[in-house]
């Protein structure tokens, strides 16, 4: 199918109607159609995570994410977390812990971190670490996404670090 | 006009690598520093930018601090060429300690000025007055109180810097030395942040660069010269193409929409001229070696003869560093405009004069008409693809006229980048038998240069020719003190692209001197860390590295290791210490900085964790020492990183590494706990702190390594493999209890039969079917089978296109049911034509096979086909006029749809929109050109014998049954075909067959799945497009799954039902205990070889263990049949294509065959099979036939 077809699309909260290829990426709709340019074009292949968004409550690599996969499911990205102007947990957890260098990384760390609390997957500094384990810091922020990851999973943080 | 104070200074020649732009040195403009307003807020101007760094806030605290201003009055511009002052490119740890010095000044002195106008203003000495909070205030019980906004009011002041300017005291600093949170995080943590990847101007068109297929090199006779054609044509009508721009090996498109503009990136034919030999890598020091060098001795000192004859240890020692990758997450980016005579580029670099420059020389506009404005970008550490990118986007605006932004791809970031340097370093040092150091010569090698910009070099406005450039002496002199030594610097043109990376020559140089002192300490039986105390001159560097070994509760250890060599783990601790020296030889010191580190090795894996660095550094003073511990942080764990895994993979062609897979960078799990330790100095001067804690690492890793293990290490990365090889050779073999024997997975049903024929075999086969011997004896037997039959039927008579009103609405929603149960879009749509218009290349054993156009379109489709026309094509192969069609149409299969159906879908297809499209002719092989043949084929396996029920069966069964094998021609594909192409119906139904170069795997008791298929799995399979037990619906399977979403639901659980009835075996496994079993083997391989690697990098994020947290299907490797089966086939075309259908279950994937090649394919697919299918016998030849399958997929 190599026409663009109309196409609906929930993110964050708003419908849009669309015209595009249903393989367009999601993240190409969402930054060039939408202009939301939270999530960041990393690898194009899945690997790193700059790009996670949540469909539904999960983390999706929108990258690689045929825009026509998403159905009916609610698309919310990092700019959907602020609610009224307040900061999301995670997102006051990543400021507070001041948990970003370049920050490049950071809208996939802020949203995969969101997807496990949601599952509540994070019960441990190690599972914290096991949760972000797909998503690569070049920087080497690490300790403090970590931090602000226990700081929004409301885990302790192992001692030395 | 409102009121301002400018602190300038006159315009300076750029220094450094900005000089060589050629820039015209008179009428330089005045360079601001510092500008304060009527509203009372200040900006500061830098030339240099923020890299991730944290920069921007400690500069807006110095300028708070020193204009007594609160800190969110103070603004910064940072590294725009219309703005800020040319302070060279953001290098060398410098902004704070060398780029902020006349930022600071400049501040000052407004507060100087500030303070004279208040004091003119209140008639009082200006001496009497004090700075606060933005203010000018009076002396205590005075009423004089101005806002520093207020005092500008009517007043246009531009003052001379005053480079004597005194500053504040740092003993008086009330923000400067406090940890202040940075400004932009609170931006980038929501979104707002405007990166350069998101600026967006109106009208802006996207392009794709295509870049010429010698990867990562900059010169060779090649270089610019080698692209010999593009197909315009080819790409013209492609959806929102709107340029293809060619100069020399310079190719771009730009499109309307970037979707757009990459599918037209990959679908232009682009012809280049074969690549000539390339440098061979593959044996890098011998590589460095051979590179023609200049020698350079940057220090030599006391007699090194003397020093070396009868020392009582004599010590010669070579260290190798590998290419590295800058590695940024994200690819590079730049928008650049073309408008009234202005070229504006928004670019990411790290170094805006520099670029502005090569713009200058790229569009042959004056520097004045060029203004680059800064972005920032994912962190660089060094210079990566944002200038070439930039050069990019420059080129294409003045070409189309709009404004374009251009975007490379991960795996051009990750091929052009220019990399880290290799580096060779030889040693020799002399030491007394007490220990006292005698003598030191140092050879180091490092091959780099200033990387011209791409398009530069690629367009041939610049030769692309190497330049050595002397930027391998960084802290090429060892700290510690040798009665005698020579230190000689080999400058070197660069062999690969090459540029600045984080610790630039000082890392590997460091790594040399301090693995080094390491050995001498053990020679002369002491502590290392006592050692070095006892060798350094440096007082500050002795404070430091006492501090360090006190908070690491350092134990000394006199003496050689002695590790437990019957251990399999075995732990060690080493130390380093290296003080960053940057700039042009001497150089300015940076920070001093020391590493004790931890470590476990894995004998039998090779496998080397890094637990614990206790990182020391010495900054001197730091003006955000949370920023500082961010850096040493960020340091510590890309050098750990650097040390453990990276190493940039070249080939014949170049860089092999275009994704993460094939250079893995350290993840969360392997994380070591870092303790930062920060010497309290505010009383000193400030010293780079942005490179300093990498610099120690890779010594402190090696020499805990020695001391784990008893063995020394000269090359990194400390690789599974290399570890594991050296620990092997030295130490006696490991005796190990067997490692973790492999699980089994299922036991295996029956291999009889055709799905135990290995693919050799199968490939064989077909190959003796299309080969010579073979063509003859098909021949002969077709050529005997069509004697005295008719050749020819007879032609239908056309008709005028049957008008679809004629059709009841039933019986055209009845017939688009059975078009989807038959799937007929699946063959008879071309990739991106119009569905059921034709076109789609068959590739069977006898030739391709192009599918027709059956929409109703009177030339060129079967418009012009009557009902029994269509009936007869559908039943007996025969098209309207006459012809036999070949049965990869399957009218076998066709001949068991019933009337109702038959007519339905005949309604159903004269309902369609007409689409004109002529397809390309079939080209087969001769004999099987001859349709006339097929008359014959047709007597001996056709039958045209309608479908008859089972009466023993249930009524589900038996429709499930008639769907099947009528309309569903599941046999097409799932039933292996005779040597003349005609399904073992009898003797092999359902045991697995081919389609379109995949393989159809059994949907019998032969089926190869390690669990069976239930009737439950089969439809949640086709209604879905993923069964939980088995995998997503992928390759030719998914347009079916696709198609089959208009049948009703009853029909694909009689399906289910019908096909489960053919798989009888028994369940044996549990899904649980298979998935568990792979992950306690994907756990003990994890890192160790490089399909392991790329496995981690490239697959794990949708393919490892459990995320529940993750959207998708996470299809589990170890209960996927492609695993298991007896050719590789489908989990190679799955790796090389993806998979990009609309089924309802999601499960998109991205295709990896342009950014793997056959070899890491090979490993890869190699150790999926030894992973989750360890019983099956391994696949072999894997490169050869990847290559052979590339040449055949679609």
């Amino acid at each position: 199918m190599n026409v663009a077809q109309p196409l609906e699309l929930l993110v964050n909260g708003q419908l849009h109607t669309l015209a595009v290829l249903p393989t367009t990426s999601l993240l190409h709709v969402l930054r060039n159609d939408l202009r939301l340019n939270g999530p960041k074009y990393g690898c194009g292949l899945g690997e790193c995570g700059a790009c996670t968004v949540l469909i539904g409550d999960r983390a999706a690599r929108a990258c690689c994410t045929p825009v026509s996969q998403v159905g009916v499911l609610p698309v919310t990205t990092l700019e959907g977390l602020e609610q009224d102007g307040v900061l999301d947990e995670v997102q006051r957890a990543f400021v507070q812990e001041q948990a970003a260098q370049c920050g490049y990384c950071l809208n996939g760390m802020i949203m995969t971190i969101r997807a496990a609390l949601n599952q509540g997957c994070v019960k441990s500094f190690e599972d914290a670490k096991q949760a972000l384990r797909f998503n690569l810091c070049r920087c080497g922020t690490h300790v403090e996404i970590l931090r602000a990851a226990c700081l929004a999973c409301g885990v302790m943080l192992d001692d030395a670090s | 006009m409102t009121g301002f104070l400018e602190i300038v200074r006159a315009g300076q020649a750029p220094k450094g690598l900005s000089a060589r732009s050629g820039q015209k040195l008179e009428n330089l403009p005045d360079e601001l520093f510092i500008r304060l307003d009527e509203t009372g807020t200040a900006t500061g101007y830098c030339g240099h930018v923020d890299l991730g760094t944290g920069i921007r806030t400690a500069l807006t605290q110095i300028i708070a601090e020193e204009l007594d201003l609160p800190f969110d009055q103070v603004g910064m511009v940072l590294g725009d060429t219309e703005k800020a002052p040319n302070q060279g490119a953001t290098i060398a740890s410098e902004t704070i300690q060398v780029s902020a010095v006349p930022l600071r000044r400049a501040a000052a002195q407004a507060r100087l000025v500030l303070l004279t106008l208040a004091a003119s203003r209140a008639g009082i000495r200006a001496e009497t007055l004090r700075t606060e909070d933005g203010q000018v205030l009076g002396p205590e019980g005075s009423n004089v109180r101005f806002t520093y906004g207020e005092l500008l009011v009517g007043h246009e002041l531009r003052e001379r810097l005053d480079e004597a300017q005194p500053v504040k005291d740092p003993a008086s600093y009330k923000l400067v030395g406090t940890r202040v949170p940075r400004v932009d995080i609170p931006d980038k943590a929501t979104g707002r942040a405007v990166y350069v990847h998101d600026v967006g101007v109106p009208g802006m068109l996207h392009a794709r660069v295509v870049r010429p297929p010698y990867g990562g090199w900059d010169h060779g006779p090649f270089f610019g010269c080698s692209l010999q054609s593009v197909d315009r044509d080819a790409v013209a009508r492609m959806p929102g193409f709107v340029d293809l721009v060619v100069v020399g090996d310079f190719i771009a498109v730009v499109a309307e929409r970037e979707e757009q503009a990459e599918a037209i990136a990959e679908a232009l034919p682009v012809k280049w001229a074969p690549l000539p030999p390339v440098p061979d890598l593959s044996d890098l020091a011998e590589a460095l070696r051979q590179n023609p060098d200049t020698p350079r001795v940057v220090s030599e000192d006391g007699d090194l003869g003397a020093a070396f004859t009868g020392a009582a240890i004599d010590l010669q020692r070579s260290y190798l560093w590998p290419y590295q990758m800058h590695g940024s997450i994200g690819p590079s980016c730049s928008v650049a405009d073309w408008r009234e005579g202005v070229l504006t580029v928004w670019s990411g670099t790290q170094n805006p004069h520099m670029l502005r420059a090569d713009l200058a020389l790229l569009t042959n506009l004056p520097e004045a008409s060029i203004e680059v404005i800064r972005h920032e970008a994912a962190g660089c550490y060094g210079r990566n693809c944002a200038d070439d990118v930039s050069g990019d986007a420059a080129l294409l605006a003045l070409r189309i006229g709009r404004p374009v932004r251009v975007q490379l791809t991960r795996a051009q970031e990750h091929v052009w980048e220019p990399k880290g340097a290799a580096q060779l370093m030889d040693v020799r040092g002399a030491a007394d038998a007490d220990g006292k150091l005698r003598g030191y010569e140092f050879n180091t090698r490092y091959p780099s240069n200033v990387s011209p910009l791409l398009s530069l070099v690629l367009t041939g406005i610049v030769p692309a020719a190497p330049v050595a450039v002397p930027m391998g002496d960084r802290t090429s002199v060892p700290p510690y003190d040798y009665d005698a030594r020579k230190i000689t610097v080999h400058d070197m043109a660069p062999i690969a692209r090459a540029s600045w990376f984080r610790g630039v020559s000082a890392m590997p140089n460091s790594f040399a001197h301090d693995c080094f002192i390491d050995e001498l300490a053990v020679a002369a039986g002491e502590d290392p860390i006592a050692y070095r105390l006892k060798h350094l001159p440096d007082e500050r560097a002795k404070d430091l590295l006492s501090a360090v070994a006190e908070r690491a509760a350092w134990q000394p250890r006199p003496g050689p290791a002695q590790p437990n060599v019957q251990a399999r783990i075995l732990r060690g601790r080493g130390a380093a210490y290296a003080q960053y020296v940057h700039g042009t030889f001497p150089g300015v010191p940076a920070a001093w900085s020391a590493w004790i580190t931890d470590v476990e090795v894995d004998r039998a894996t090779g496998r080397v964790s890094v637990t614990r660095v206790v990182a020391g550094q010495d900054s001197g003073m730091m003006v955000n020492p949370a920023g500082v511990q961010h850096q040493i942080e960020g340091n510590v764990i890309q050098s750990v990183s650097r040390a453990l895994k990276e190493e940039v993979p070249f080939d014949a062609t170049g860089v092999v590494a275009k994704e993460w897979g094939g250079y893995p960078i350290l993840t969360f799990p392997e994380l070591p706990k870092i303790d930062v330790l920060m010497v309290p100095r505010q009383d000193q001067p400030p010293m780079g702190a942005g490179e300093s804690a990498s610099v120690p690492s890779a010594a402190a890793i090696a020499n805990a390594l020695y001391d784990a293990t008893g063995v020394r290490f000269y090359e990194l990365p400390f690789t599974p493999e290399r570890v594991k090889a050296r620990l092997d050779e030295a130490l006696s073999p490991l005796s190990l209890p067997e490692m973790s024997a492999p699980m089994s997975a299922l036991p295996r049903p029956g291999t009889q039969g055709p799905a135990s024929v290995g693919w050799g075999q199968r490939i064989g086969r077909l190959v003796k079917v299309s080969g010579l011997a073979g063509l003859a004896a098909g021949g002969a037997a077709l050529g005997a089978l069509a004697a005295g039959m008719l050749p020819l039927r007879a032609p239908i008579a056309p008709v005028s296109k049957p008008d679809a009103a004629l059709f009841s609405q039933a019986a055209i929603a009845r017939g688009r049911q059975v078009a989807a149960a038959g799937d007929c879009a699946a063959c008879h749509t071309a990739p991106g034509g119009t569905p059921m218009a034709g076109g789609l290349k068959l590739e069977t054993a006898f030739g391709t096979i192009v599918t027709t156009n059956i929409t109703p379109d009177l030339k060129t489709g079967i418009g012009a086909w009557s009902y029994p026309a269509f009936a007869r094509a559908m039943r007996e192969g025969i098209s309207r006029d006459g012809k036999h069609l070949y049965p990869a149409f399957p009218y076998t299969s066709f001949a068991k749809i019933d009337e109702d159906d038959m007519q339905a879908l005949y309604a159903y297809l004269m309902s369609l929109k007409p689409v004109e499209n002529v397809v390309p002719s079939s080209q087969l092989k001769f004999p099987f050109n001859q349709r006339w043949l097929l008359a014959g084929w047709n007597t001996l396996f056709a039958s045209s014998a309608p479908f008859t029920p089972d009466p023993t069966k249930s009524a589900s069964w038996n429709r499930g049954a008639y769907l099947v094998e009528g309309i569903g021609h599941c046999s097409a594909c799932h039933t292996p075909r005779n040597a003349l192409g005609a399904e073992k119906l009898k003797t092999a139904y359902l045991d697995g067959g081919e389609a379109e170069g995949w393989d159809a795997p059994a949907l019998s008791s032969l089926s190869r799945s390690p669990l069976p298929w239930t009737e439950q799995d089969i439809y949640d399979y086709l209604r879905t497009g993923f069964s939980s037990r088995h995998g997503p619906a992928a390759g030719p399977m998914a347009p079916v799954v696709e198609g089959m979403q208009h049948l009703p639901d009853s029909d694909v659980r009689a399906i289910a039902e019908y096909i489960s009835s053919f798989d009888s075996r028994n369940e044996e496994a549990s899904a649980t205990r298979l998935d568990e079993a792979a992950a306690q083997r994907l756990a003990a391989t994890a890192g160790t070889s490089l399909g392991a690697r790329i496995f981690s990098g490239s697959c794990a994020a949708c393919h490892e263990g459990d995320a529940s947290f993750m959207f998708g299907n996470r299809p589990s490797l170890a209960l996927n049949t492609n695993l298991f089966a007896t050719k590789p086939d489908n989990l190679i075309r799955i790796i090389l294509d993806g998979s990009t259908a609309a089924l309802p279950s999601g499960g998109a994937m991205p295709a990896f065959g342009n950014v793997l090649n056959d070899k890491q394919i090979a490993a890869l697919v190699a150790y999926l099979r030894r992973t989750f299918a360890p019983d099956e016998p391994a696949w072999h030849d894997l490169p050869n036939y990847i290559a052979k399958i590339r040449q055949t997929a679609h």
